[in-house]
């Protein structure tokens, strides 16, 4: 994951008609569509919802003139775990649903049941969208950005303060990451060789997450003080200056907030 | 361990908001106390190292691998719980907003998971084992051992709860599979503190031989 955050960040800081939006707008359209994703009931109905939004995302995606493979690259990292909670659906009853009739019989007294089947469909549906809306928001606004806008927005000082700071050492991080990487190939030493003893493997992992924690915080302390020595400092965000919406981003949020209601809504009683 | 979004009823994830919340103001207010310009790096760079550590696929069994959690090694470092939730808080944040790894609607119920019970079993496990075993590493190894496991078995009762998941194949599950990684958690966290402890123990909020009151 980490070494894909300076891949990120480059893409957040192209240029579109998306990137150029206020970091504020898209992060709380981003935030309205996935609360509406989640608060859509669990129905087949979703996948209307799911057919209105995710055309909304790929016309986004297409107006932020990035790669397709950059959203599938993205969108594979993150998949595993909410994937795995999806396929195993399909081999369980769930109280949303009264009964239950088996579409396959499988050896082992396995079943595969038809309602399981449609109920992980609509988690799909539903997790599709809110990974997209994820994905879109934070390829098209570099994080420093959103980070000033959740601090416009409300966020405590002393969080973005921090957010910043971690991102800062993120990127130290990554480097560090790759050379640390790049020395342990280069001994032939991987963690998931089995032909090294177990105790060996988890030894030298310890060392090496130990060596890379200081290794970072002595790299943090000498960047932080060449920070406050710039004129940076604990309390340099409370003096960020204002930035009211002007009348056409409140008009776009508006516009924004209304049709994710609309949408969600609309597919609902239309298909009740 | 990190729920995704629409794992969790929207009613059910502002309840885990609500409680999570009540924490972080908690652990905002430690951060407002305690984050000192010398301080700050610390954090910020315990986060990141946390984050990192969380990048790092270890080996399991049958080719499978899972990632560490960091709760225990953040509030054994830090000297406080409040200092796990403070910074797994700004590890969800940005795994949720940037890399859509956990969600939005669910970081209420990922940040009681990871950063309350990951750091409230962490550190007072730690606390209590030091007192009665004597040493810090093995204290500290058992302490994220339970810091691991605990936090999942949270995660499957949530997803029973949800009607997301059936609880005894997730408990079973979950709990099976966090209990290796915990194992190897708690031999990391443990080996991490003994280097943090000989090479810069200034770093350490409680001494590694020393037991907070």
């Amino acid at each position: 994951m980490i070494e894909l955050l300076a891949s990120i960040e480059r893409d957040a800081g192209g240029s579109s008609i998306i990137h150029g939006i206020d970091a504020r707008i898209k992060l709380l359209v981003s935030i309205a569509v996935i609360v509406a994703a989640v608060a859509y009931p669990y129905a087949v109905s979703v996948y209307w919802f799911g057919l209105l939004f995710g055309g909304v995302l790929v016309i986004l995606w297409a107006a932020s003139r990035l790669s397709p493979r950059t959203y599938l690259q993205r969108f594979l990292m993150v998949l595993p775990f909410g994937f795995f909670l999806i396929v195993f659906q399909i081999f369980f009853k769930n109280p949303h649903y009264e009964s239950f009739s088996p579409l396959f019989v499988l050896p082992a007294g396995m079943t595969i049941w038809t309602e399981s089947v449609e109920f992980a469909s609509i988690l799909m549906v539903k997790f599709v969208i809110c990974i997209s809306c994820v994905i879109l928001l934070s390829s098209t606004t570099p994080i420093h950005d959103l980070l000033r806008g959740a601090r416009r927005l409300g966020l405590p000082s002393v969080v973005v303060l921090s957010l910043g700071m971690m991102v800062r050492y993120l990127f130290v991080f990554a480097g560090m990451y790759d050379r640390v990487g790049a020395a342990l190939a280069a001994k032939n030493f991987h963690p998931l060789d089995a032909s090294l003893p177990y105790r060996y493997r988890i030894r030298t992992l310890g060392y090496t997450i130990g060596m890379f924690f200081i290794r970072s915080y002595e790299q943090g302390e000498r960047t932080y003080a060449c920070m406050l020595s710039r004129g940076y400092g604990a309390d340099c965000l409370d003096a960020l200056p204002p930035k009211p919406f002007t009348a056409p981003e409140r008009a776009a949020l508006l516009f924004s907030f209304l049709f994710v209601v609309a949408g969600a809504v609309g597919c609902w009683v239309m298909t009740a | 361990m990190h729920i995704p979004d629409a794992f969790l009823p929207i009613g059910q994830a502002i309840v885990y908001w609500i409680i999570a919340l009540v924490f972080f103001a908690l652990a905002l207010r430690w951060a407002k106390r305690e984050l000192n310009e010398a301080r700050i790096p610390l954090v910020a760079v315990l986060a990141a190292g946390i984050f990192a550590l969380q990048a790092f696929n270890l080996p399991i069994a049958m080719g499978t691998s899972g990632h560490l959690v960091g709760g225990a090694l953040a509030a054994i470092v830090l000297g406080s719980p409040y200092g796990a939730v403070f910074i797994l808080t700004l590890v969800l944040i940005i795994q949720g907003f940037i890399f859509g790894d956990g969600g939005i609607t669910v970081m209420g119920a990922n940040i009681i998971n990871m950063g309350v019970i990951g750091g409230f079993v962490g550190f007072y496990s730690y606390k209590g084992l030091k007192a009665a075993l004597g040493s810090p590493y093995i204290s500290a190894g058992i302490a994220a051992w339970l810091a691991c496991v605990i936090p999942a078995l949270a995660a499957s009762v949530e997803l029973f709860i949800a009607g997301t998941f059936p609880l005894v194949p997730g408990l079973i599950a979950m709990g099976t599979y966090h209990a290796v990684i915990g194992v190897i958690e708690g031999a990391i966290t443990a080996i991490a503190l003994y280097l943090i402890a000989t090479v810069r123990p200034d770093i350490l909020e409680l001494p590694a031989g020393a037991v907070a009151s």
